[in-house]
């Protein structure tokens, strides 16, 4: 039903900023002058610290929190002036624990999440039916939800996101309280949405690992404003040339370790690992000749790839180049 | 079905549905409702039933159980509803939420009358209470429930606004028991009370009704003495005032993002 209309650009947003007042006095700069273009069927990672701001933006899309600036265009309708059909594009599971009614059963909440979106009829009862056997929901249906695990409520909530079949998803936090098992289960649903459906899917969390296998893009959001937004296999190529991984025989002393300040140096089976930024040959081979002139038996030394959680990391903190690695451990 | 219908019809079914769900809260809360009504006839008797005074009590008291019901479901709906994050989920239906909102309304109408019916008819039983059916009673009675829907649209908008109403709420359908002729008629009030207690949204209702139901007086004549009119435009006053500020609330919750606070 959402594709009226579909534009190489799923979501655009231009110059979006957000303070929240308080008595007519701002208190809460959330949102800062944000430009941002999330490109279609693609599964789009909206990362930062908490208070970053993704949740406000998040609801500035679904046209739940109202911009002090700029512009939102779903699918190419804005979300301000053509609130109707953007809403039509989204379905959304938004941050916390119940985006259902758990008086109702799984089966009533399908139901009227669709209605709700504008959809109807026999295409309706087919959608939910077919999401309901997909989830391993459908001998439940006429269960009420308050009896359901906190995953199964998860999954009813993904579920009424998209009855609707809209072509972009936001996802704040879908996997936030779930256990293994179910935020595997949720895990394996973005990926089949973007990868089998061809739906646009933005994702906020704060598992990187899991954005890591999943997202296709990835923008970072520090205190309202954008850090970076990329692809994630050039963000974690940016990253990746000049970090090292030096492994030697044996232990070192305090000593010893304080011949490699600003790397970091840690203990493992019998070995001493010291990793870290390292700018160039030049200094790797000067770390080398300290390793040789302390008579320590050299393993190996290899280039580490870094993976999302350094990268962002190191952004979050933004630290200086050099010593902003020092913050990356337990590689 | 067009989908602004549809919408209403789903947000209707949705409210009867989660009330049903509670059907055992309803019907403890039917028997305190009978049982304050049987005390305050018994206490306003002076320690007896006074049979003659009884219908014109039971027809101002079932005014203001509407009153209580719809007061009490509509800031208690919608932050129960922020608590859950259903309401945002609301919010975020190409569908407007003045539809929405207007479904609800049929849903609390429907679920009150029901309410309403039940405690008249067991009421009526056991206190053998006689009222003559007059089918003029009935538009007096939807005017009356559309001044009441606007009220309660206000404390809608301010729960949206401020969140922590409930206590304000009650208060309010408390107040109302008192102060808009439900018990005593307003006529017995001093004037300044009086002038005061007719701009509440369910008093000049009250009167009228009593009036057409148990004084015979038609809907010609209601008009023609201004009570109707009068009625009339305080329930429209009270609509239009609400469904604004019900939208100017929405907005501020929207602009200060605390649609989803409880």
């Amino acid at each position: 039903m959402a594709d009226t209309f579909r534009s190489p650009v799923a979501i655009e947003i231009e110059s979006l900023s957000k303070t929240y007042y308080k008595r007519n006095k701002p208190t809460t700069k959330a949102v800062d002058n944000l430009n941002l273009s999330v490109p279609a069927g693609q599964v789009f990672g909206f990362l930062g610290a908490n208070g970053a701001g993704k949740t406000s933006t998040i609801k500035m899309i679904c046209g739940l929190v109202i911009p002090t600036k700029g512009r939102i265009c779903v699918n190419g309708f804005d979300v301000a002036r053509e609130h109707s059909m953007a809403m039509r594009q989204i379905g959304a599971v938004l941050e916390g624990t119940r985006n259902v009614y758990w008086r109702l059963t799984a089966w009533q909440n399908l139901m009227y999440f669709g209605h709700l979106k504008g959809c109807k009829g026999k295409e309706l009862k087919n959608r939910a039916e077919q999401l309901l056997h997909e989830l391993d929901l459908w001998e439940r249906r006429n269960d009420s939800i308050r009896t359901f695990s906190r995953g199964m409520q998860q999954k009813v909530a993904i579920a009424c996101a998209l009855v609707s079949d809209p072509s972009i998803i936001l996802l704040d936090e879908p996997t936030l309280g779930l256990d293994i098992q179910a935020s595997r289960t949720v895990k394996e649903w973005i990926a089949k949405l973007s990868r089998e459906q061809g739906k646009t899917v933005v994702l906020t969390t704060h598992q990187l690992d899991m954005a890591q296998a999943l997202c296709d893009r990835v923008a970072i959001i520090r205190k309202g404003q954008l850090l970076t937004d990329q692809p994630l296999t050039e963000l974690l190529h940016l990253f990746r040339q000049e970090y090292y991984q030096i492994k030697v025989k044996g232990h070192m002393d305090s000593h010893e370790s304080s011949w490699f300040d600003g790397l970091n140096i840690c203990a493992e089976n019998g070995h001493t690992i010291i990793s870290g930024a390292i700018a160039n040959q030049d200094v790797l081979h000067g770390h080398l000749t300290k390793v040789r002139d302390l008579s320590l038996p050299l393993l190996s030394v290899s280039r580490i790839e870094p993976n999302l959680e350094d990268v962002f990391t190191q952004m979050v903190d933004g630290k200086g180049e050099q010593s902003e690695y020092q913050t990356v451990s337990n590689l | 079905m067009n989908i602004k219908l549809l919408a209403i019809f789903n947000e209707t079914y949705k409210r009867l549905l989660i009330i049903w769900d509670y059907r055992f809260n309803i019907l403890t809360q039917l028997v305190t409702v009978a049982f304050i009504f049987i005390g305050a006839t018994f206490f306003l008797g002076g320690g007896k039933f006074d049979t003659k005074q009884l219908p014109s009590l039971f027809l101002g008291y079932l005014v203001w159980f509407y009153a209580r019901i719809v007061i009490l479901t509509t800031s208690e709906d919608l932050m129960s509803e922020a608590q859950s994050g259903t309401l945002e989920q609301m919010y975020m239906s190409p569908v407007p939420t003045e539809l929405l909102v207007l479904g609800r309304m049929f849903a609390t109408l429907i679920s009150t009358t029901i309410m309403v019916l039940l405690a008249s008819i067991s009421l009526i039983w056991l206190m053998h209470i006689s009222i003559p059916m007059r089918w003029e009673g009935l538009p007096v009675l939807l005017l009356t429930l559309g001044g009441l829907f606007g009220f309660s649209l206000m404390l809608g908008g301010a729960a949206l606004v401020f969140k922590q109403i409930e206590a304000l709420a009650d208060l309010l359908q408390n107040a109302l028991l008192f102060l808009t002729g439900s018990l005593l008629p307003v006529s017995h009030f001093p004037n300044w009370l009086a002038t005061f207690t007719k701009t509440l949204p369910i008093t000049q209702g009250i009167i009228v009704i009593r009036n057409i139901m148990l004084g015979g007086q038609s809907l010609s004549s209601a008009w023609s003495d201004g009570s109707l009119i009068w009625l009339a435009i305080h329930s429209t006053l009270y609509l239009c005032a609400g469904w604004l500020l019900f939208k100017w609330c929405e907005r501020i919750a929207k602009k200060q993002g605390s649609l989803s606070h409880y």
